[in-house]
């Protein structure tokens, strides 16, 4: 039963806020802006990689909002544990001071409520408003590319293509190359499982996606050689699924890929004889069914439906004006295809056989 | 199929006894299949903390092998099955069962002044699912186990062949026991409060525990879901998420993270419940904004559930869904900086006690404070591709999970230790043990964000291309190597402490913290009835200046509870002479 | 701030707990509440897989989708849409069966019910006729994914509901409940009712949109 007769705790009084605590709070306000002005105005290369020289555009926009978000999370956490800790020690019960003390009894203070809620909401507003505009620039800001290339993901390694190269580029042994200036769309897919395509200094990361692809763009502006790095965990050897971005000046581009061009591809064209349509639909099913569908041509996954290849008309014609012959579709699938319609490995990354190929043919021709 | 009930009984003296059921008889009705929430609570305990040991020393293997850039103790495949192991049981077998089921168990029916929960034998069935879950988890060892990791995407998880589909099964299962606990205890609090205690005299911790049940009780079953498909793929071959039949792992994605976020706010609600009722009762004054924090523990529970695509910002979705879920994600940090601030408030002018539970507490602050804040730097959708899958992010939710939730488990297990066991925790050993996990826990996480601003990426076996180029990466992985035998080191010497205390600590009594709430009007342990008569509630449990705000309670009580002698603690947080 | 002892509402507090009935009535109230938040978190359960269906649905190229180089073709409603009737059908004896229980009308209790399980049979049977008529299979496409799984785990419901009637006519014949005390009865009532919203919301998924 409760009594009220007992005697009430003694409540120990605070002179304002507490001893010392707007010099503290000042102290800490100072060196919160020093911080800020650290964060500003000193290189950040050990935080962010390239930020003294930055190495695309869009990693300039990136870093202006990493900075901000700093300056601002840097005093918020300095605000908080340092009141908490001095509280811990400003209002600390005394040794010898009588049990039953109690403290300041307070419940609430609207205006401070008040206060503490609008200030964080107007800092949140601000990073939302800064997020969108460099968001909006990330996804729309680089109006037509100069270069589109393809990164497909594999265990364990990167194939690029590019347009007007008829064999791909193969992280294990080559390095990927960009023009140093000219806006750069990279399309990201993968082949097999969930990959991911990121260069820490360039900040724009894709997660590879089988049956979707990816848009990554930017500009590079500083040349070097840099890690592409897989950050989505992809199997075994994920740790080292690494590449490497070569960013050399136009004229270096232009020689390298030249050089690529006149890489020889294979001689003698596969042999379609004894092709077996079953066998290759269960090949088009383990290989193909990721990117194409047994479908009219508009059903893309990413790339063409397949139905009727040889026989629609409304097929497209790919190769030399007239509908697809068989021997036009057995050089695809060996050399791969870039052109209008996207970019198609070739078979070191499909990784068919001679006798694949040649059932493949079999069975696409057979969809009539 | 009744459940026994042990409903508000009539108030007066002489019938009070009719509705206490008589006690339960026989070792195995009193330790291993009891109904008694107290005891569930203890077997939640025990066996998070074993879980906890293992998941331990799965995280200990980790960076063992991170000592050398090429990997210092394993293959990639063993690597990849040993942080599988190390997340899996921490998540669903160590944090939920650990904060929900062992803390919420045993304290919450005795804070709203009930003999049991709603449904006692659902309670029991809840924990002993969570043993065999455990079991089937770590048969998967025995074919060859997970590799992909807690969340075990397609498709690559589809490559783990029966180990997968047995992964998938324990976490059905644990899921189970979570959505069946969310309910039994939302039943609870909704009908079994005692009379007078209206929503807004509720303690804080009452108000934690209904906000993370609600969010069991409906995100759970979302997580089954995903799994069941996962399930279904791996055995039946079913093409949820394989693209060539028409499926999407991106699919898996959003069914997973609908459960999976709030899942971390499952984690947290409890934690910031115990920190709301240690810091009024070592400051010896009120919570301060009662109403925003109660309100925003509910505003957490439900926006959480509206920011899930945030884990999946680089992964593909289309550019117009990333907008507002990164407006919301920002959202949600506001009730949760309001309760930062409402903490502050409440230790500013306090008489602070410096005991274990309110160092943990104030540790709290810090650090769930710092992982808050690099969650604001993964909230943002630019910022994010470049941090996401990389050491940032890990460093985040260690800070968020370990230094805001397993924190907050340590505040409640040394606060309510001697409500359980009727014997005070050695002080020195605590606050050894205190700066051990506190030293070790920072420097071991704190390296990781700027390793992953770098570029290292998570879940590597191996980082010997980023060493080459980063040579210094090699120093902050031995770091954080050498600082996380620290927390070892504290977790050895918690152990000892539960263990001796057990023996040797000084007698608690009924309120050692001078503390308000009715678990504390009880003796230390509770009979197993909790209160003889319920008792009668008037007002909010915080102010003390006021007397005790209860009637007919079983013991005459000073209405002005003070800590004991017993409880002391020195003035500084140091350990004192013994 | 009550520094004043006496408290809100003792008196009626007290009245309130010596009446053993409305002992009886809150318990009754917690496995209610407890059941109505079961069935909640079963429709989670349904809820997840129809977002995964329109999931897949929206973002696959073409619907019905292309298998083997053929669209598949859209689901049947008539054979559907007959077999939906069986089972709001069976919701509708199923109440009348509670009412019955409710006035003390054992017979026609036992009457309504039993029209209940046989109808709730009958369903499933027609759901097993349904599913010989699709034209792809469980592993061949998204749309035989979804459509199998949801009405998989529909069917599995009603069978579950079914031997749960069952029981409970049983029980309710050996005099477990009286005119009083059902909430067996109630709970059992609320649950078929559930499996035919669920089905109200998959009939308009995969035959009607």
């Amino acid at each position: 039963m409760t009594d009220v007769a007992a005697p009430k705790p003694q409540e120990v009084p605070t002179k304002g806020l507490g001893p010392g605590f707007w010099p503290f709070a000042i102290a800490l306000t100072v060196l919160n802006v020093a911080v800020a002005l650290l964060i500003y105005y000193a290189p950040l290369d050990f935080f962010l990689p390239g930020e003294s020289n930055e190495v695309a555009d869009r990693a300039a926009d990136i870093d202006a909002l990493f900075k901000f978000m700093s300056a601002f999370g840097f005093a918020i956490f300095t605000y908080v544990a340092g009141f908490v800790i001095y509280f811990a020690i400003v209002f600390r019960r005394r040794r010898g001071e009588p049990r039953e003390t109690i403290g300041v009894q307070v419940h609430d203070s609207p205006t401070l409520e008040l206060w503490w809620t609008i200030v964080p909401v107007l800092i949140i507003v601000a990073l939302i408003w800064m997020s969108i505009n460099v968001w909006a620039k990330v996804q729309f800001g680089n109006g037509s590319p100069a270069l589109t290339m393809e990164v497909i993901g594999h265990q364990f390694y990167f194939e690029y293509r590019y347009p007007g190269l008829k064999s791909s580029v193969y992280s294990n042994g080559e390095a990927m190359h960009l023009p140093l200036g000219e806006p750069v769309r990279v399309l990201v897919t993968s082949a097999d499982v969930l990959h991911s395509f990121w260069v820490p200094e360039i900040r724009l990361k894709a997660t590879a996606v089988p049956g979707l692809v990816q848009n990554v763009n930017f500009t590079p502006t500083r040349t070097g050689s840099f890690q592409i790095v897989c950050a989505e965990f992809c199997g075994v050897d994920h740790s080292v699924m690494q590449g490497q971005l070569i960013i050399e000046s136009p004229a270096a581009f232009r020689k390298w890929f030249a050089g690529e061009q006149t890489k020889a591809v294979s001689a003698a064209p596969v042999s379609l004889a004894g092709g077996d349509a079953a066998a290759g639909k269960a090949v088009f099913t383990q290989k193909c069914a990721a990117c194409h569908a047994i479908a009219p041509f508009e059903q893309k996954i990413v790339g063409p439906g397949l139905a009727k290849l040889t026989d629609d008309p409304k097929h497209p014609t790919l190769v030399d004006g007239k509908p697809p012959t068989p021997d036009d579709i057995g050089e695809i699938l060996e050399n791969g295809y870039t052109g209008p319609l996207g970019a198609m490995p070739n078979r070191q990354a499909t990784g068919i056989s001679d006798k694949d190929i040649a059932d493949l043919v079999a069975y696409l021709s057979s969809l009539k | 199929m009744e459940a026994g009930m042990h409903a508000t009984p009539a108030l007066h003296e002489h019938d009070s006894d009719d509705h206490i059921h008589p006690p339960p008889e026989g070792f195995i009705r009193k330790y291993v299949f009891s109904l008694d929430h107290k005891v569930i609570g203890v077997q939640y305990f025990i066996t998070g903390i074993l879980f906890m040991l293992i998941g331990g020393s799965f995280a200990e293997l980790i960076r063992l092998q991170l000592w050398k850039p090429e990997g210092a103790i394993m293959s990639h495949e063993a690597y990849n099955v040993v942080y599988t192991m190390h997340g899996t049981p921490m998540v669903w077998l160590v944090l939920i069962p650990l904060v929900t089921g062992a803390i919420g168990n045993f304290v919450m029916p005795l804070q709203i002044g009930a003999r049991d929960v709603a449904f006692p034998w659902l309670n029991m069935i809840s924990f002993w699912i969570v043993p065999l879950s455990g079991v089937v988890l770590f048969s998967t060892l025995l074919y060859g186990g997970a590799h992909a990791g807690w969340t075990e995407y397609p498709p690559i998880s589809l490559q783990d062949g029966v180990a997968g589909a047995l992964w998938c099964l324990s976490i059905i299962l644990v899921g189970v026991s979570s959505t069946m606990t969310g309910m039994n205890f939302m039943v609870t609090i909704i009908k079994m409060r005692a009379p007078g205690m209206t929503w807004t005299r509720m303690p804080l911790f009452v108000w934690a525990t209904l906000a993370t049940a609600l969010m069991n009780m409906i995100a759970t079953v979302a997580l089954s879901a995903a799994l069941l498909a996962l399930f279904l793929e791996h055995v039946y071959n079913v093409p949820f998420f394989d693209p060539s039949r028409g499926g999407s792992p991106l699919l898996y994605q959003h069914m997973f993270w609908f459960y999976s976020h709030p899942a971390v706010y499952i984690f947290i609600l409890p934690a910031f419940g115990v920190i709301s009722e240690v810091l009024p009762t070592f400051a010896r004054k009120p919570i301060f904004g009662y109403k925003m924090i109660a309100f925003s523990s509910m505003a957490i529970a439900i926006l959480g559930f509206a920011v899930w695509a945030h884990h999946m910002y680089p992964s593909g979705l289309a550019p117009w869904i990333q907008t507002p879920f990164m407006i919301l994600t920002f959202a949600v940090g506001v009730p949760t900086g309001i309760k930062i601030f409402s903490w502050l408030a409440t230790i500013w002018g306090g008489r602070i006690q410096l005991t274990v539970p309110m160092l943990y507490a104030l540790a709290f602050l810090i650090t769930f404070t710092f992982g808050g804040i690099t969650g604001i730097f993964l909230a943002s959708v630019p910022a994010n591709l470049h941090e996401h899958g990389s050491y940032f992010v890990v460093g985040h939710f260690h800070y968020v999970v370990g230094g805001g939730a397993v924190f907050g488990f340590l505040a409640g297990l040394t606060y309510w230790y001697p409500k359980v066991t009727g014997r005070m925790l050695d002080e020195r050993m605590g606050k050894i043990g205190f700066w051990l996990f506190f030293a070790g826990l920072n420097l071991t996480f704190l390296p990781m964000h700027w390793l992953g601003l770098e570029g290292m990426a998570r879940r590597y076996a191996s980082y010997e291309y980023f060493a080459k180029t980063h040579p210094d990466s090699v120093f902050w992985n031995q770091f954080a190597t050498v600082s996380s035998f620290l927390m070892v080191a504290s977790v050895a010497l918690l152990a000892v402490n539960l263990i001796w205390s057990l023996r040797h600590g000084k007698l608690a009594g009924n309120n050692p913290w001078g503390a308000r709430t009715l678990e504390w009007m009880i003796s230390s342990p509770p009979p197993y009835y909790n209160f003889k008569k319920i008792p009668i509630v008037y007002d909010r449990p915080y102010d003390f200046g006021e007397p005790l705000p209860y009637r007919n309670l079983d013991h005459e009580t000073d209405p002005y509870p003070a800590p004991t002698r017993a409880s002391l603690a020195g003035p500084a947080p140091f350990p004192a002479g013994a | 701030m009550a520094s004043a002892v006496k408290p809100l509402g003792l008196q009626a507090v007290e009245a309130r707990y010596n009446d053993v009935e409305r002992h009886y009535a809150e318990t009754r109230d917690i496995r209610l509440l407890g059941f109505v938040f079961f069935l909640i978190s079963d429709c989670v359960l349904f809820a997840s897989f129809i977002f995964a269906y329109m999931y897949l649905r929206v973002s696959a190229p073409a619907w019905p989708p292309f298998v083997d180089g053929h669209q598949l073709p859209w689901f049947d409603t008539a054979f559907a849409a007959l077999n939906s009737v069986v089972l709001f059908g069976s919701g509708v004896t199923m109440h009348f069966a509670l009412e019955n229980w409710k006035h003390l009308n054992k017979q026609k209790f036992n009457a309504w019910l039993l029209a209940t399980i046989v109808l709730g049979i009958a369903f499933l049977l027609g759901q097993a006729h349904e599913w010989s008529l699709i034209k792809t299979t469980w592993q061949g496409s998204s749309m035989g994914a979804s459509f199998f799984t949801l009405t998989g785990m529909h069917g599995f419901h009603v069978f579950v509901g079914v031997i749960y009637l069952t029981v409970l006519g049983f029980q309710a014949n050996r005099g477990v409940y009286t005119g009083s005390k059902y909430f067996g009865l109630t709970a059992g009532t609320l649950y078929w009712h559930f499996v035919d919203v669920i089905w109200v919301a998959l009939f308009f998924l995969f035959y009607l949109w």
